[in-house]
């Protein structure tokens, strides 16, 4: 063990030792990247860490809620973990969770390493941490100014499942993911039965090109946008009818009594939204194959699981329920979600839309073109009485992609503003008390603290 | 029968199917609806036996992964020489984001230093080479187009997977100068390119939905090309004009800061 290493892992310890004092919710990154300064080969300093144990989930979508769903049931069946529950996934993340995580000789004791981790950095720290089994929940649109498309992303994942020969988690329903099966030490897959609110898309919505061949996928319906059954009209690869094979399958879905089944156990869901299935289904795949986990143990523990915050919660004001979705800008699968939930509950509603300018990266930019993959038809039997666009730079661009979607125009309002206290005054004026809302986090953030003062 | 349809061929949309572009044929087919003509879309795969550019007045390309790019231009090679003769006709066709690479002379793939390039062979329409970036540049992108014998203000989107430049001559013009963004290479301030009537873009939105007063015009020339008689009158594009506003007050407090 060198100088430098055992600075930086001291150095580490007491950053967060000192932050956790001050504000837990505080410095989650901090401490690894402390460490990382001090030792940029920190990583690799670390002992004990044994890669049949150690678990990489990474993917567009889910990632954060099932490597939550699985560090819930392998602690609920007393296993020691440790993981980046927290989100942050980048190197300095993952060094972070191993800094707490590791005993002061720099050997990691955990039972097992659950890690999300983000596609782009995933072959930088792969190369850095020892990790036999890979999770990935799907591969889809999104964050285009980072990543241009999707096979730039897949490219990144493919080169590390050849170079690092590992165990695949695959999502059967998903065809750029699942294609990565040939690059394998061994798969196990996981997917889900058609169900209720399994959809198709005309010929006026896009697939997308198959991984294998570029010519297009066909998918006979979805569960979720962007899964389903599918077959290449081309080369013929195909998941058999929706993964009739893989080892976890959700089956006999029923939203309404919030139920399902995985080999013939069953399953209550904590949240009954058909994009879950397949968080559902990895999680059962990853805790019964890593450590022997039972369906049925997995089923008891997802009974006390919440997903982390700023995901889907709801708030009070003035009378109304506001319940409030995230989606993340770039990526349509997730505002498709928004729409999905939205259109399944019957009883009147308002949504209201906040797409923003995209603010992750410099430069920040306008884009609201990803909404035209989506399908709003699903709101023509929703009862929507109305839908108010806000936030101040692309409110009338959000509003046309509903109007070409076939959207009522005389039915939305745009009011191009991101002012909370004006955000309240239209929830307020609304005739309907049933409000569904999506807008950036951080803007979800200011309302919930707004209506929290404004109750107390 | 007088034959009042506008004829759009959406060329491989599973395969050039990024960043929401089935917008702009829904555009093309609302204006041409709102102009009195009547669209007709047909999608046109990989594979498709019986397609033949002249059965159509717009061919629109959007924007795909340069992965596919073999396979698109393996595909067009069987109609090609047609397709080259289809542009020089006046017929429009409309490629846009890194598609536009597809119809010029090569691709050169990005490469760590020391590895060798891959280099794919363009269809040469156009008089460019594109070379992928390392990394992908997003922004706003605001030009001063010229279209139609008209001047007109386009603001979009541009993500930019691969940089190219090109020569302006008697040919092939410049589709708009760059006020704010990058273009096709960030350093000449040239957007885009036309070539008789066809259009050539880097700009996504989709354009010709966030910018109507484009795709009306391209729908007029479509319709001259056609020899069709078509209403005098413009859209209203109250709502677009509203949007254009607060994005260009967007771009400018980026411009200014």
């Amino acid at each position: 063990m060198s100088f430098k290493f055992t600075r930086a892992l001291i150095t580490g310890k007491l950053g967060a030792f000192i932050i956790s004092i001050i504000d837990k919710n505080r410095g989650t990154i901090w401490a690894g990247k402390k460490a990382m300064n001090i030792d940029p080969d920190f990583l690799c300093g670390l002992k004990g860490i044994d890669p049949s144990r150690v678990l990489f989930v990474t993917g567009t979508n889910g990632k954060s809620t099932v490597t939550n769903m699985i560090v819930h049931i392998l602690t609920s069946k007393g296993f020691s973990v440790i993981s980046n529950t927290g989100g942050a996934n980048l190197t300095s993340g993952i060094a972070a969770a191993l800094v707490k995580g590791a005993d002061i000789s720099g050997k990691i004791n955990a039972d097992y390493c659950i890690f999300e981790t983000d596609e782009r950095y995933l072959h930088q720290i792969r190369d850095q941490v020892p990790c036999g089994n890979l999770l990935i929940t799907n591969l889809e649109k999104d964050q285009v100014q980072r990543n241009g498309d999707p096979d730039f992303v897949y490219r990144k994942i493919a080169a590390v499942a050849d170079e690092y020969k590992m165990r695949l988690f695959l999502n059967g329903d998903e065809p750029r993911s699942c294609s990565l099966a040939d690059r394998a030490e061994s798969v196990i897959y996981y997917s889900a039965d058609r169900h209720g609110r399994a959809f198709i898309k005309d010929d006026t919505f896009v697939t997308l090109p198959c991984p294998k061949c570029r010519s297009r996928i066909v998918f006979d319906y979805y569960n979720n946008d962007g899964m389903g059954s599918f077959k290449c009209s081309g080369c013929g690869y195909t998941n058999n009818n929706g993964m009739e094979n893989a080892g976890y399958t959700v089956r006999d879905a029923d939203f309404d009594k919030g139920t399902f089944n995985i080999n013939g156990t069953a399953f209550s869901m904590p949240y009954a939204e058909p994009y879950m299935l397949y968080n559902y289904a990895a999680a059962t795949a990853v805790c019964r194959e890593l450590a022997g986990i039972s369906e049925e143990e997995t089923s008891k523990a997802l009974e006390t699981f919440t997903i982390p915050e700023g995901r889907i919660e709801s708030i009070e004001y003035a009378g109304k329920t506001v319940k409030y979705f995230r989606f993340k800008q770039e990526n349509p699968d997730t505002l498709q979600n928004f729409l999905n939930s939205a259109a399944a509950d019957k009883n009147e509603k308002v949504l209201i839309m906040g797409f923003g300018t995209v603010s992750d990266y410099d430069p920040h930019y306008i884009n609201s073109f990803y909404a035209f993959d989506c399908d709003y038809s699903v709101l023509a039997d929703a009862n929507v009485s109305k839908i108010i666009f806000v936030t101040d730079t692309i409110a009338y661009d959000a509003a046309n992609c509903f109007i070409y979607g076939g959207f009522d125009s005389s039915r939305i309002e745009v009011v191009p503003t991101s002012d909370v206290k004006e955000i309240f005054e239209i929830i307020s004026k609304c005739e309907c008390s049933n409000i569904y809302l999506t807008v950036k986090m951080y803007l979800f953030e200011q309302m919930k603290e707004y209506a929290g003062k404004a109750r107390s | 029968m007088t034959d009042d349809r506008i004829n759009i061929a959406w060329m491989y949309p599973d395969t050039l199917y990024l960043h929401g572009e089935r917008g702009n044929i829904m555009a093309l087919v609302r204006y041409t609806m709102e102009l009195g003509l009547t669209p007709h879309v047909r999608r046109i795969d990989l594979g498709t036996e019986d397609f033949d550019p002249f059965d159509y007045d717009i061919l629109f390309y959007g924007p795909g992964e340069i992965s596919s790019f073999r396979s698109v231009i393996d595909d067009i090679s069987g109609y090609k020489h047609s397709l080259a003769e289809y542009i020089s006709s006046g017929r429009i066709l409309i490629a846009v984001g890194t598609t536009v690479a597809l119809f010029g002379e090569k691709i050169v793939r990005w490469a760590p230093e020391n590895d060798k390039n891959d280099v794919i062979d363009g269809l040469c329409i156009i008089n460019t080479e594109a070379y992928e970036r390392e990394l992908v540049y997003g922004n706003d992108l605001d030009i001063r187009a010229e279209y139609g014998g008209y001047s007109m203000e386009l603001i979009g989107s541009q993500i930019q997977m691969a940089d190219y430049g090109f020569t302006e001559n008697d040919q092939f013009k410049r589709f708009g100068s760059v006020i704010y963004g990058r273009g096709n290479n960030g350093s000449d301030g040239i957007e885009g390119a036309v070539h008789v009537n066809s259009i050539f873009t880097n700009m996504l939105g989709p354009v010709l939905v966030n910018n109507p007063w484009l795709t009306v015009r391209i729908i007029r020339t479509a319709a001259e090309v056609k020899g069709l008689e078509i209403s005098k009158r413009d859209p209203e594009f109250t709502l677009e004009r509203k949007s254009m506003k607060l994005k260009k007050q967007f771009i400018e407090s980026k411009m200014n800061s």
